[in-house]
């Protein structure tokens, strides 16, 4: 097996440890990774899709038609660009005059945008493709004895019409839950698990705002689940928790801290990779559960 | 009318500007006059809970009401996470994220977008992301990853073709961004 790493901007720039745990981990299951040489950014909402339908899908486009020629899916582990790039594979392939002009830009470069790759994001690809039982078998390690809380991310779930990997009910997703339990975690429910983080735009137009959501999660979290790791599925969740908690500690809105870790670092962890490669860059303290998982 | 105004329930409808319907459905939401206004969007909004004045729903009607300037001088339209909630919940398939996004290009079209979104547009042209940290090879050499990564910013052929794409699209005509110097920043985080 063969699939299309697009690595996106926020996992490339600001947690390459991510990139790695990628890297690590889909060819220790056996599935080889392309780098699609000379992707771009998806691009993201505040950009492309805020001008103009056409221009985002022919600067998406162009980044499907690389993994096209190559006959691959992506994978992405960000939920922007699984977001971005499956609404704009939507829009070409439901609205032939979209396609028909982006492929019309696209001429000019040589390219054509036909509609072969699905985009598919990392831990769903391995759900579907491996199934949590193979996953099992794989592992080195465990987290046996872990009581972790998730953060699914919205792009993983909304909208279910756009995506080639779906939740049987997105309002009660499963699948990152099942991935976390066949690695031996015992996952607690809180009220509050499919509310948006908060990071994104939302962060970027108004930073108070954006904390008072991420704030709403953690002590719903900490109050229900008290739990020894946060495991996210979308690398911008990641980024907010693994840094809102020191700006909601030093504020005075929370008194404690939760360690945050990606399904893609919990996973290569599971399966031997070197922590300060994989989870090096975390800003909450993760050693301790690091090492609780390395010793079993 | 101001965003205050509009907060306060002082809506003056003669001044609504009625072409705004027509420009919003003809920039994606075509869907638009579907809306019966019932809510369910705004249920399931963050934007609802962090606090934001306009949401999926209140820009509907602000829209359906011909409040552009009201939606022009706040920045909620920005504030939308794109989570795609309101289009799963929808009824009607109004597909409210993408009446929000045509706002943002109505927007955009009066240059009325946040100095983010055109740095954004400026580091997407100048290095492939919209999202650039030119110190990340630090960090990437830390974890054991070369300088770049394998996309545009290593590969001066595949950032060439990038520009040709975007020089070819409405953010060429509009405008917004200077495309023939380059002006690659240190950060940019959108
Ligand atoms: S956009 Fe849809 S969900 Fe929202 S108020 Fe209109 S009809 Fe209801
Ligand atoms: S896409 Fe925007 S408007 Fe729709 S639910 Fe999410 S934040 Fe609200």
């Amino acid at each position: 097996m063969k699939v299309g790493f697009f690595v996106g901007c926020n996992t490339a720039f600001n947690r390459p440890d991510l990139e790695q745990a990628v890297r690590y981990a889909f060819p220790a299951l056996g599935i080889e990774l392309d780098d699609l040489e000379g992707q771009s950014c998806c691009p993201s909402w505040g950009t492309m899709p805020s001008v103009d339908v056409v221009g985002w899908c022919a600067v998406g486009a162009r980044n499907h038609t690389i993994a096209e020629e190559k006959g691959l899916d992506i994978v992405t582990v960000c939920g922007s660009c699984y977001g971005s790039l499956a609404e704009s594979k939507y829009k070409m392939d439901t609205h032939p005059e979209i396609k028909a002009q982006v492929n019309e830009i696209l001429k000019d470069i040589g390219r054509e945008y036909k509609g072969t790759s699905n985009v598919r994001l990392a831990f769903y690809y391995l759900y579907h493709e491996l199934g949590p039982d193979r996953i099992k078998e794989a592992v080195k390690y465990k987290l046996d004895g872990l009581t972790v809380a998730l953060q699914p991310g919205c792009h993983t779930l909304w909208p279910s019409k756009v995506y080639y990997d779906k939740e049987e009910d997105p309002f009660h997703p499963r699948v990152l839950k099942e991935m976390c339990e066949a690695l031996g975690a015992t996952v607690g429910h809180y009220t509050r698990l499919i509310d948006c983080c908060g990071m994104g735009a939302m962060r970027s137009t108004d930073m108070e705002k954006s904390l008072k959501l991420v704030e709403k999660k953690l002590i719903s979290m900490k109050n229900e689940v008290n739990p020894d790791l946060i495991v996210t599925g979308c690398s911008s969740c990641l980024i907010q928790f693994d840094t809102a908690q020191e700006l909601l500690r030093s504020g005075k809105k929370i008194n404690f801290e939760i360690p945050v870790l990606h399904i893609m670092q919990v996973l290569a962890l599971c399966l031997g990779a070197d922590p300060e490669k994989v989870t090096g860059l975390a800003k909450t303290d993760v050693s301790r559960v690091v090492n609780r998982i390395l010793e079993g | 009318m101001s965003s205050d105004q509009v907060a306060t329930g002082v809506i003056n409808l003669s001044e609504g500007d009625s072409s705004l319907v027509n420009e919003i459905k003809e920039l994606g939401g075509e869907e638009l006059m579907e809306c019966i206004q019932c809510a369910k969007c705004a249920a399931a909004c963050p934007m609802v809970l962090a606090g934001f004045p306009f949401f999926n729903k209140r820009i509907i009607q602000a829209i359906f009401l011909g409040l552009r300037d009201a939606l022009l001088d706040d920045s909620s339209i920005w504030a939308c996470q794109s989570c795609n909630r309101c289009t799963e919940v929808c009824p009607r398939e109004v597909n409210p994220f993408e009446i929000i996004q045509a706002m943002r290009r109505v927007a955009i079209r009066e240059f009325a977008l946040p100095t983010l979104s055109i740095e954004g547009l400026k580091s997407l042209y100048d290095t492939g992301h919209a999202v650039y940290l030119a110190g990340a090879g630090n960090t990437r050499a830390k974890v054991g990853l070369p300088e770049k990564p394998p996309s545009t910013v290593a590969n001066p052929e595949a950032l060439k073709e990038l520009q040709a794409v975007i020089r070819k699209t409405a953010l060429a005509d509009l405008g917004i961004i200077p495309m023939d110097e380059s002006g690659v920043k240190e950060t940019c985080e959108v």
